[in-house]
């Protein structure tokens, strides 16, 4: 919740719609794959930061027209959710839109940045959900903030049932090339593409539920599940000397990769602090290189796989969880994908937050949304609808923090239980001088 | 088998009369002529000559009688009306991205009415059945949830839609700002001041002397009644050109409120527009696509009923907004019978004035129980611009006037992919009908509009020459879509 001084630091609401320009068809539908299901309980929300110089000149008609031609290559994003005979969730094509929110902020980016809030993220990007009523949620919102500088915010809020954050990447991506007039000419065609099924699972393995999922009680039309404690977000920028270091107090040498580091790091000090239990089980998310075509969206892509301790995790010595997370990740996708089919597509499922869940988007290309050949300034990634185990992102940096080598530093945004945020806190700032 | 041949038979004996009746003067003529010439060519041509010395020629019987036939014919000449022709149009085609398609226009509905399901449901089983597609378009205010609309948002629209339809009409036909002699602009509901017809002259810095007029109020018939202001102007001026410029700004339209009478303007209207240039100069009898035959107009005003069946108000709760009486379609149907008294005996060939007068004779003075007879105007004109008000009122002139799927398709195409665009539309159904090459020299066109008041006009105008291909107009990217098949009612 914001506190009742910060309601009013955005103001000026004002709510439309935006759709494709071609007129899709009657009777088109886009069938959600397995995996697109399982993730239909989360939403990703993203802050794109703009300077002035930027968006000289951009009114709000100049901001909306070029969508039309954009969201002609997404016109499944425009759609609405219906349910089948079956109760199979399914997208209707109807062009129905994705919806803008304008608003204006009187403070400049760089005073918003100073404030280094994230909970004041919400203000910027909205918190929508699917449902109560699946044929009129929209299933993307955009907010486009105005502040003081002249600078702006881009906020994306989307569906996770559609696709991963590095596909939402790409999405946005898109729109700032069609700012530029840069568009592909054709859409991709769409009935090309294929839900892949991938790495189909053991017979024995079938009837039970994989460990990087959780069944939740069925949320019906709503799709939002309910934590039990309420989840802070808080975020830490760690540079490319300090990862080194890091780097280096971990595993002797420079060998284990920097997110393996980081979900070591956060592995153990959650570990220490967590007061009910040790995570013992941890949920490992990363970009699968390669197997994206462009212009599509997907959640086949991003492999998902569990990480299981036989030690006490708190007590081990860092290089040997660092080495578990490297070499012992289990690929969970065709299992998830299973369990999701068995239900026939009805049950309720989350993913992230079901166990201490660490996402990779270190490839994601966050800072590729270009706006008169001008890189966002700051850009930031939550999940909402996490489980209450929490959720660590890693994200790449800004512009601004790319070390003089090739190494780069990271941005880690936490999602934790609020109670224990403090206490976590200075464990980390204390063992590993992170602050 | 048998009633098929009947049929036929009825059919070709329905063309011998009609052959008969319309070519009457031939059939007469000939037979005299042959008669004539026979005779003459009989007789040798001594007799010629005899018969011709005999008539004695004076010089002055004949100058007299020359002066006298040259005085007659300078009399006839001038007072005929000037006749007036159709340069070129040019009718606006929204940009996509103000489309709305239904499922948008129902969402934001719902979030704008959320104390009133009801009316939000009314309104989209309206949508349902309206015939309109999903391509049609609305100013950017209406597409905000609740619609913001504004004097500066209407101003915005009217410049967009005006000054793109004058800029394409002045391309296409080459003529020069200064050439303009009189301007006529008509948009019903936003008049603001100074008048749309001064913004026009302000944006294209048209002569101080120019003749300009704004007409406003008068409903989606405007347009007739524009094009009826030029032909008299233009009778009264000698070798000018006149720029009638049809409209109906959507920004202040939109109703919030609940009355159900009121909410079929959400439902219907759209945005678009459309230029003509009309000019009475005979340079520009070649290059023009048309000439105006007959307008007729008919107001109905006299009577209470037709006068308050389109009536814009404020509802119980203060909101304003335009109310459309239930007997829309009994006043319509009125008024059009009206039109056609007078219409058709212009238009209609002899076969079918023989039989109306045959029919009405019967049924008024004899008093024969005989239906009204309905005269077959496929026989007046090839092609129909029905003003694309609604569905209803399409099905309700299909059925009246005994017209073919053929004859209205460009109305009902026009319907679908533009909405109703008020008093521009039978532009664009012009533009239909040319834009699938089914213009050709000598056809005659009938354009009816009807408009609050309650009034009916209809204006015919004569294919001056065969139109090709088109390369511009508002169908061009999409006519090869069209004609498509419109569901009773669409799934939404």
């Amino acid at each position: 919740m914001v506190s009742s001084d910060h309601q009013n630091l955005v103001y000026d609401i004002k709510l439309s719609s935006v759709g494709p320009g071609h007129v899709t068809g009657s009777n088109v539908v886009h069938e959600p794959s397995n995996m697109d299901l399982a993730m239909k309980l989360h939403y990703l929300r993203g802050v794109y930061f703009f300077s002035s110089e930027a968006v000289q000149g951009l009114t709000v008609y100049r901001i909306k027209e070029p969508m039309f031609t954009w969201l002609n290559h997404y016109y499944w994003t425009c759609g609405r959710f219906r349910r089948s005979n079956s109760g199979r969730p399914l997208i209707k094509c109807n062009d129905c839109g994705v919806r803008i929110i304008e608003a204006k902020c009187d403070k400049t980016i760089d005073e918003w940045l100073e404030m280094k809030d994230s909970s004041l993220t919400k203000l910027l990007v909205s918190n929508h959900i699917i449902g109560p009523e699946l044929p009129f949620s929209p299933l993307v919102f955009l907010q486009v903030t105005s502040f003081k500088c002249g600078g702006m915010s881009l906020g994306l809020s989307w569906a996770h049932v559609l696709a991963d954050a590095f596909s939402a990447s790409d999405f946005i991506n898109m729109w700032g090339q069609a700012m530029a007039n840069q568009l592909p000419q054709h859409p991709v065609d769409l009935s090309k593409s294929s839900s892949m099924l991938v790495k189909p699972a053991n017979r024995s393995q079938l009837a039970t539920d994989p460990l990087s999922i959780k069944r939740v009680d069925p949320v019906g039309d709503n799709w939002i599940t309910a934590n039990n404690c309420k989840m802070e977000p808080f975020s830490f920028h760690i540079t490319a000397t300090q990862l080194t270091q890091l780097q280096t107090k971990i595993s002797g040498h420079k060998a284990t990769p920097p997110f393996e580091c980081l979900c070591t790091i956060f592995w153990q000090s959650i570990a220490r602090v967590c007061s009910r239990h040790e995570p013992e089980i941890v949920t490992v998310c990363k970009n699968e290189r390669g197997s994206r075509r462009t212009g599509t969206l997907s959640n086949s892509a991003q492999i998902i796989s569990t990480v299981k301790a036989d030690f006490s995790v708190k007590e081990a010595k860092p290089k040997d969880v660092a080495a578990l997370l490297v070499e012992h990740a289990v690929d969970e996708r065709g299992l998830i994908e299973a369990a999701v089919e068995r239900d026939g597509g009805v049950s309720d499922f989350i993913v992230y937050g079901a166990n201490l869940t660490f996402v990779n988007l270190e490839e994601a290309s966050f800072y590729g949304l270009e706006l008169k050949g001008q890189k966002p300034v700051h850009v930031s990634y939550l999940i909402d609808g996490i489980g209450d185990e929490g959720v660590v992102l890693v994200a790449p940096p800004g512009p601004k923090d790319s070390g003089k080598d090739s190494s780069e530093g990271r941005i880690v945004t936490v999602i934790f239980p609020e109670d224990q945020v403090m206490e976590l806190k200075s464990e980390l700032k204390r063992e590993w001088s992170i602050a | 088998m048998a009633s098929l041949s009947n049929s036929v038979k009825l059919k070709y004996f329905k063309l011998g009369y009609q052959y008969l009746v319309n070519h009457i003067l031939t059939f007469f003529l000939i037979p005299i002529l042959m008669g004539f010439l026979i005779k003459i060519l009989s007789l040798g041509s001594d007799q010629i000559f005899e018969i011709w010395s005999s008539l004695h020629f004076d010089l002055l019987q004949f100058l007299g009688s020359s002066l006298m036939i040259i005085f007659f014919a300078t009399v006839y000449f001038m007072s005929k009306p000037r006749s007036i022709y159709l340069v070129d149009y040019a009718c606006f085609k929204p940009p996509a991205s103000y489309r709305v398609p239904h499922s948008t226009l129902v969402e934001h509905l719902r979030l704008s009415n959320k104390d009133n399901p009801e009316i939000v449901e009314f309104q989209r089983r309206i949508l349902q059945r309206s015939g309109l597609g999903d391509e049609t378009c609305l100013a950017p205010a209406n597409l905000y949830i609740p619609p913001t609309p504004s004097l500066e948002a209407s101003r915005v629209e009217a410049e967009l839609i005006l000054f793109s339809v004058i800029d394409d009409l002045l391309k296409k036909t080459g003529t020069k700002t200064k050439d303009i002699d009189i301007l006529i602009v008509n948009c019903s509901i936003v008049s603001p001041t100074p008048s749309l017809s001064a913004m026009v002259i302000n944006k294209y810095k048209l002569r101080s002397n120019i003749k300009s007029f704004n007409l406003s109020g008068m409903g989606c018939s405007a347009s007739l009644i524009s094009i009826d202001l030029a032909r008299d102007l233009l009778q009264v001026h000698p070798n000018s050109c006149a720029l009638v410029v049809s409209t109906e700004i959507t920004t202040p339209n939109y109703y919030s409120g609940n009355e159900r009478s009121m909410v079929l303007i959400n439902c219907l209207f759209r945005m678009g527009g459309a230029a003509i240039l009309l000019s009475n100069r005979k340079a520009d009898r070649s290059r023009s696509k048309y000439q105006l035959l007959h307008l007729v107009r008919t107001h109905k005003g006299a009577d209470d009923e037709a006068y308050r069946c389109i009536h814009e108000q404020e509802d119980t709760q203060g909101i304003q907004g335009v109310s459309l009486s239930k007997d829309l379609m009994l006043i319509a149907g009125e008024a059009l019978k009206s039109n056609i008294t007078t219409i058709g005996p212009l238009v209609l060939p002899a076969s079918e004035k023989l039989l109306f007068l045959f029919t009405l004779i019967g049924q008024k003075i004899l008093k024969l129980k005989w239906k009204p007879y309905i005269p077959d105007f496929k026989q007046a004109f090839e092609h129909f611009c029905i003003h694309a008000g609604g569905r209803g009122v399409i099905d309700e002139l299909q059925k009246k006037l005994q017209l073919s799927a053929k004859d209205v398709e460009a109305s009902r195409m026009t319907l679908h992919r533009f909405g109703n665009t008020s008093s521009s539309s039978i532009w664009y159904e012009m533009n239909y009908i040319e834009s699938k090459g089914r213009m050709k020299k000598g056809d005659r066109v009938w354009q009816i509009a009807f408009g609050s008041g309650f009034k009916c006009n209809s204006a015919v105008w004569k294919c001056n020459r065969t139109i090709t291909t088109l390369t511009d107009g508002p169908w061009l990217d999409c006519i090869g879509r069209y004609p498509v098949s419109i569901s009773q009612v669409l799934d939404l």
